[in-house]
């Protein structure tokens, strides 16, 4: 729908407007300008370099070689197996971080402002730094990968289970409570319920954020199908990784189509 | 006397939700089963992490400079990416859209290529540049160009589709074309979402361009990795609370900005 927009005031404030607009756009123009030079863009350079890219993905990296495919089915099935068990962690510990940080659940204030600047910086670092100081503690492998996947999840789950339990309809947990249930049983049978269908939603959308992520951790020594991808373009078998990145690909779209059924099934 | 219960729970939906929860826990003790779990690992890195925790407390200001230089190209190669992201998505994003588009068929052909743009992972993208242009904050740019266009148009796509319908029958009908429909209907209206939009995609580019330089991209990310490797967790601290409250304020930063076009809406 369009709206008519008024402006109050008559055309001092429109020229008003139009000045800030304009000044809006002219510091927009700056702070480009600003960084171009700061990062030395060469213009040139940039986009002389987009056909090379395009050649380079089109004559290198197509077709896409079907060697060895055997030799990945291993890969794809750990990324699932691994995004399955980091899913199912970071759910139950997600919950349980959750009921302790939503405003309405909370069982003292102290915990939750706490518990909140935790995940906060949990969840703003970069997640590949994450797995690549994991990597260092635990070792190379998918171990590292998989407490990572963890760690990462449980803060990002924590946080949305939080806002769909505080955006939940507080009228039954006050009806608990002046009956005088207890606090588990108003969890029990005043929360739990309505939550449910959030509860999915989100679970169901971590585990396709976990079959996405498998794809970046292999580069940082990680484990999964990214280290494919790391190994065959070191060795400049690129054929192969346009074929790993085809399986991937299909994998994500497939996870994607899959979570999207059980999705509207369930809700 | 015995304490009957009547039930009250929908039968249906119990019994899906014991099916799911059958079928999750058979998955779960598959992949427990499948997954070759080292426990000796897993209890050799816990004994390693209270000495890194204690390397990690001793901030060192030594290289803040240095990691300073870095934090501002990574801003500025987000930065980057999403202006000349955002001309390409406007006019593209027009064309995707099913109530703009010229040709039907062609729309749908664009919107599935931009799909599979979307599925890879911004770290292969800057892989890819970073294979055939270089090292280099130019290369973190075209890299995170392609998710970065790929999300715009999905998104504006989705906004046009909704905000469209009216206003293009009106300017249709009094036979505008279909430049006049663009310029005169549409964009005046959704100039405040799509900047919205924006914003909210600069957080995400930001975030995802720290991230890039660890895989060869420049920026902070790269100094990040090189600590990792070289066990300098004092610097590596240094760099991390940098990430986390230009992070942070980033996201504050939007919030604010959404806030207020809602208010102009």
């Amino acid at each position: 729908m369009l709206k008519l927009t008024v402006i109050p005031g008559g055309a001092q404030a429109r020229r008003k407007r139009r000045a800030k607009q304009w000044a809006a756009a002219a510091a927009l123009l700056l702070l480009t300008v600003l960084s171009l030079v700061y990062i030395r863009f060469d213009a040139a350079e940039f986009i002389l370099g987009i056909p090379t890219f395009l050649r380079f993905l089109f004559s290198d990296f197509l077709p896409p070689d079907p060697a060895n495919l055997q030799g990945y089915i291993k890969p794809v099935a750990d990324t699932f197996i691994y995004a399955v068990i980091a899913t199912f962690c970071s759910s139950v510990l997600g919950v349980c971080l959750a009921l302790l940080m939503a405003r309405t659940t909370t069982p003292h204030p102290l915990v939750r402002t706490v518990l909140r600047g935790l995940i906060s910086f949990l969840r703003n670092i970069p997640f590949l730094a994450w797995a690549s100081l994991l990597v260092v503690i635990f070792g190379v492998g998918t171990t590292a990968g998989l407490i990572a996947l963890i760690v990462f999840g449980c803060g990002f789950l924590a946080r949305l289970y939080a806002e769909s339990i505080e955006e939940l309809d507080q009228d039954s947990m006050e009806a608990l409570e002046s009956c005088g249930a207890t606090y588990g049983q108003r969890i029990k049978h005043a929360i739990i319920p309505q939550f449910l269908p959030a509860f999915y939603s989100w679970t169901l959308f971590m585990f396709e954020i976990n079959i996405r992520a498998s794809a970046v951790l292999g580069l940082v020594g990680a484990g999964g199908i990214g280290a494919l991808i790391k190994q065959t373009m070191d060795l400049f078998q690129y054929g192969k990784t346009s074929m790993v990145i085809a399986i991937m690909v299909a994998m994500i779209l497939l996870v994607e189509l899959m979570t999207s059924r059980i999705r509207r099934r369930l809700i | 006397m015995a304490v009957r219960k009547i039930p009250i729970a929908h039968k249906a939906t119990q019994r899906q939700q014991r099916m799911l929860g059958i079928s999750s826990l058979l998955l779960l003790g598959i992949s427990l089963y499948c997954a070759d779990l080292d426990m000796k690992q897993i209890a050799a890195g816990m004994e390693r992490l209270p000495a890194i925790g204690r390397q990690l407390a001793q901030l060192s200001f030594t290289n803040g400079g240095e990691l300073l230089r870095e934090l501002v190209t990574s801003i500025v190669v987000a930065f980057l990416s999403v202006i000349l992201g955002v001309v390409a998505a406007l006019f593209l994003a027009f064309l995707v859209a099913a109530n703009t588009t010229p040709n039907r068929l062609f729309g749908r052909v664009l919107n599935a290529v931009f799909v599979i743009i979307r599925t890879i992972p911004t770290t292969i993208w800057v892989l890819l540049a970073v294979a055939s242009m270089g090292f280099g904050p130019m290369a973190g740019v075209l890299g995170l160009m392609f998710p970065t266009v790929s999300y715009l148009i999905r998104t504006f796509a989705s906004q046009i589709e909704e905000a469209g319908g009216e206003t293009i029958e009106a300017i249709r009908s009094v036979g505008g074309t279909w430049w006049h429909v663009i310029a005169k209907g549409l964009l005046p209206t959704l100039l405040t979402a799509f900047m919205a939009t924006t914003a909210f995609r600069f957080e995400i580019s930001v975030a995802e361009s720290v991230i890039l330089g660890m895989v060869g991209a420049g920026g902070i990310g790269s100094l990040l990795q090189g600590y990792i490797s070289y066990y300098q967790f004092a610097d590596l601290s240094l760099g991390i609370l940098m990430v986390f409250f230009t992070m942070f304020l980033l996201e504050m930063g939007t919030v604010q900005i959404r806030k207020r076009m809602g208010r102009q809406n």
